[in-house]
């Protein structure tokens, strides 16, 4: 079930949290729980089985590391398997056929692929319950005794299927312990809705337009229009992902739970660097704490940072996806990482802010191009068409066509990407009290409407997916 | 002042959760209609609950489907999603153009099916060919190539004329040409309709005279017909994919030949009346389907006053039906197909009626793409 679904918002959310407000708090963690466990069997009905083993898997692994309380060398054999089981069903299930194909290829064998389909979620929640067992192994989390709580952890609908990745040490505590408020309530309803609206109105809209842009016939695009199109399968992916990011918060505040930010306005970047501190903050810090610390990170020297970095970033491509894209674009991310830390970063830095702006849009733009096609020849002939040499030139007709359907559409996402919003609240902080209650009157009004323009983009239903819904 | 504020912002959470409950109440409270009048379609019942279909997520994919269809207020909803796309400065929603003078304008799709289209014609003209009657193909441009002036700026359109150029030339069936006939009637009359995406009586009478003169007949004047407005509140298959209420109404205008006979026989309902149309329609949503009472594989219409003994097999989708009234003058019979419903196919038809002296092929571009029930044209 998708959070921007008429199913989801209409009734599996309201009821929840009917049901959930209502219990004894005693009772609050098996109702949420139950509605996981819905919310997740909604979408994935057979492989529910795999979530259930894996966090069996890890609840049991936890237990013994607790068991043999000093003794390091047997803890670490516990930390080993449950490392081993989360990466091989992670490695069997999305990188089984990605595996075939290169062996294939190499030797020119004819090994049939497996075909399985990608389990949702599962590359979110194995790097969760990765997290506790290594956390549990270097005493930085407290055992969890009742399996029931490990697997409300791991399950919680809110953040279950698209992040952000939420790691035991988060949320150990509220686990057993949490306030339950009215702000909570306030609070996270204003932040789902905030996600709700930028996913339905803002992702897929901007997503139409690149869907149309890249439908368009091979060499029919000018490389305006490529770059049109590029531009909005970046705003799209921000909007869908971020809004997820925004949703789970939100509901994780209803129900007691501060998960942590995963975005921070990362299209408003300054340099590659900064942009990796504002997007996806949920993953990117999973592999410094989990990958990067543990091999030296920049403590061993130049040659082994170097290292250090490419491991990171093959590791953080390959995590997208299993094709050849999703590891050159993380590569490509190594290297202008590498190029900023060591050669130009300095320089970068002394830019007026603009072109350094600019800088980062423009990798960040180009980047995410690699990001979307997985198929080699088309990657190809869209980033000929981004240069012009595909056939129709820098400038055509067609831009205008979707310029001027769009216009408003793409204005509006490109101020929101940006940290317009805080900027203006705290801009209107001066104005008079009479002026602050009327502005809080004027955002209710938006809300309301906004709501509403969303359900009936809802009601009509015809383009709605979830971009990291399958990684 | 802070507290004002909080005030406030628990207020909205308040009234977005009431929001959210009131539809959900309404929901289950409100009775679930299985056809939607102005959608002109069959609402999705509630999907059928098995192992099987919890297995392959069916059952869940019906459940979204079954909770969007009938989701309160639907119509309404769809209209304010049409609205705030035309603020928003769109000119193009749901494959449909806003165009110029109220119209609008379905989108031509670029054809996936050539292929296997002009190959049917193919196969179907070698069957037939030596029989002996005069086979033609009558393709017919939509709005948005005669209209194209009234498109907004920069709409970028597949090219359906060379498509159409294509066709006719592969499938290598004698050509009639109506898109002279419909430019030249354009600034005259009003060949299509605003809100629906078939022509007019005065489109299908443009392309009629076309067709007579490319096949000898000599045309009935359309001022010797007797001109009928049988609506003028149609809001037809365009107007429904928007549900805009304010988008405007299309007036709907037959013509009739007092002096035919008529015997008009519904093969598949075994039902026979003296009228082209069936004005039962006129009380519906969808009043195109006047024309010929709508779909029917095979439809035999019998004219005793017909200016000649010639018999025609007419092998078309929807658009010929508005065109059926012009040519029942000149047909002592004809033989209406459609290839959608008939599954036997017209070739051995015609083999098996020597008496049919002609045969017209005539599709709109846009349906002949999507018709693949076409294969059984022959």
């Amino acid at each position: 079930m998708v959070f921007s679904s008429i199913p989801f918002l209409f009734f599996f959310l309201p009821a929840s949290l009917i049901l959930y407000y209502a219990a004894p708090f005693k009772l609050k963690n098996h109702i949420l729980l139950a509605f996981s466990l819905v919310f997740y069997a909604w979408g994935e009905p057979v492989y529910i089985i795999l979530m259930l083993f894996a966090s069996a898997v890890d609840y049991t692994n936890g237990r013994f590391m607790d068991k043999f309380g000093a003794d390091d060398r047997r803890r670490r054999i516990f930390l080993c398997i449950s490392v081993m089981i989360n990466l091989s069903m992670l490695g069997f299930f999305k990188y089984a056929d990605f595996l075939v194909e290169i062996v294939n290829g190499l030797f020119g064998s004819s090994i049939k692929p497996l075909g399985l389909g990608l389990p949702v979620g599962i590359s979110f929640f194995t790097f969760q319950t990765m997290s506790y067992s290594i956390d549990l192994y270097r005493r930085e989390v407290k055992v969890e005794k009742n399996y029931l709580t490990y697997l409300t952890y791991v399950s919680m609908f809110p953040q279950l299927i698209a992040g952000p990745i939420v790691r035991f040490s988060t949320v150990n505590e509220e686990l057993h312990e949490r306030t339950i408020d009215w702000d909570g309530f306030v609070y996270g309803t204003l932040r789902f809705m905030q996600g709700l609206f930028k996913k339905v109105l803002l992702a897929n809209n901007t997503g139409a337009v690149w869907e149309a842009i890249k439908g368009m016939e091979t060499g029919s695009a000018s490389a305006a229009t490529a770059w049109l199109g590029a531009m909005c399968f970046t705003l799209q992916l921000y909007f869908d992902f971020s809004a997820y990011s925004d949703m789970a918060i939100g509901m994780g505040r209803m129900l007691g739970f501060h998960y942590m930010e995963n975005f921070c306005y990362p299209l408003s970047a300054v340099s590659v660097t900064d942009f990796w501190r504002r997007w996806h903050i949920s993953l990117s810090t999973w592999f410094r704490d989990y990958v990067y610390i543990p091999l030296g990170g920049n403590r061993k020297g130049a040659a082994k940072q170097l290292r250090n970095m490419f491991i990171v970033w093959f590791l953080t491509g390959l995590w997208h996806g299993a094709a050849w894209n999703f590891i050159i674009w993380g590569l490509y991310y190594g290297v202008l990482l590498a190029l900023e830390k060591f050669v130009w970063g300095e320089r970068l830095s002394r830019l007026p802010s603009f072109l350094r702006h600019l800088y980062a849009v423009v990798i960040v733009v180009f980047g995410f191009v690699i990001f979307v096609f997985d198929d080699m020849g088309q990657l190809g002939a869209y980033i000929s068409s981004m240069f012009g040499m595909a056939g129709n030139g820098l400038f055509g007709e067609e831009f205008l066509w979707y310029a001027a359907n769009n216009g408003l559409l793409l204005a509006v996402a490109i101020v929101l990407a940006f940290p317009f919003y805080p900027f203006v609240k705290e801009k209107l902080k001066k104005v008079g009290k009479r002026g602050q209650s009327l502005l809080a009157l004027g955002s209710m009004a938006g809300y309301v409407g906004l709501l509403l323009l969303t359900t009936a983009y809802l009601v009509n239903d015809t383009y709605n997916p979830f971009l990291y819904f399958r990684f | 002042m802070k507290e004002n504020n909080n005030k406030i912002q628990s207020a909205t959470a308040v009234i977005l959760a009431v929001f959210v409950l009131a539809f959900s109440c309404a929901f289950f409270l409100m009775e679930k209609k299985e056809f939607s009048e102005s959608e002109n379609r069959y609402l999705s019942a509630f999907p059928e609950f098995s192992a099987e279909t919890l297995k392959n997520g069916d059952f869940m994919e019906g459940v979204q489907t079954y909770l969007a269809d009938h989701f309160p207020c639907r119509d309404m909803f769809m209209g304010i999603k049409a609205e705030a796309e035309i603020a928003a400065g769109k000119r193009e929603i749901n494959g449909i153009y806003i165009a110029d003078d109220g119209y609008l304008i379905e989108a031509y799709k670029a054809p996936k099916n050539t292929e296997k289209i002009v190959g049917n014609f193919q196969k179907f003209y070698e069957a037939v060919k030596d029989e002996d009657v005069s086979v033609s193909l009558l393709l017919v441009p939509t709005a948005s190539v005669i209209y194209a002036e009234k498109l907004p700026s920069f709409a970028q359109e597949p090219d359906q004329m060379g498509e159409r150029e294509a066709i006719y030339a592969r499938s290598g069936l004698p050509k009639i040409d109506c898109y002279g006939a419909l430019m030249d009637k354009k600034d005259e009359m009003q060949l299509y309709y605003r809100t629906d995406h078939h022509w007019t009586s005065y489109g299908a009478y443009a392309a009629y005279t076309a067709y007579c003169e490319q096949t000898g007949i000599e045309p009935v004047m359309l001022e010797d017909l007797v001109a009928k407005e049988v609506s003028a509140d149609f809001r037809g298959t365009i107007y429904s994919k928007l549900n805009d209420g304010r988008m405007g109404k299309d007036t709907i205008t037959v013509f009739e030949n007092p002096e035919n006979q008529l015997t008009v026989f519904y093969t598949d309902t075994k039902e026979t009346t003296d009228s082209l149309y069936n004005f039962a329609y006129l009380e519906k949503k969808d009043k195109y389907s006047l024309f010929l009472d709508n779909l029917h594989s095979l439809i035999e219409i019998t004219n005793e006053t017909a200016d000649s003994e010639r018999e025609l097999v007419l092998i078309k989708d929807s658009y010929a039906n508005s065109m059926v009234p012009f040519l029942v003058n000149h047909f002592k019979k004809i033989y209406v197909f459609d290839t959608r419903y008939y599954k036997q196919g017209p070739s051995s038809f015609v083999k098996e009626h020597p008496e049919v002296t002609d045969v017209l092929i005539l599709y709109n571009m846009n349906t002949i793409d999507t018709d693949l029930g076409i294969g059984g044209i022959y």
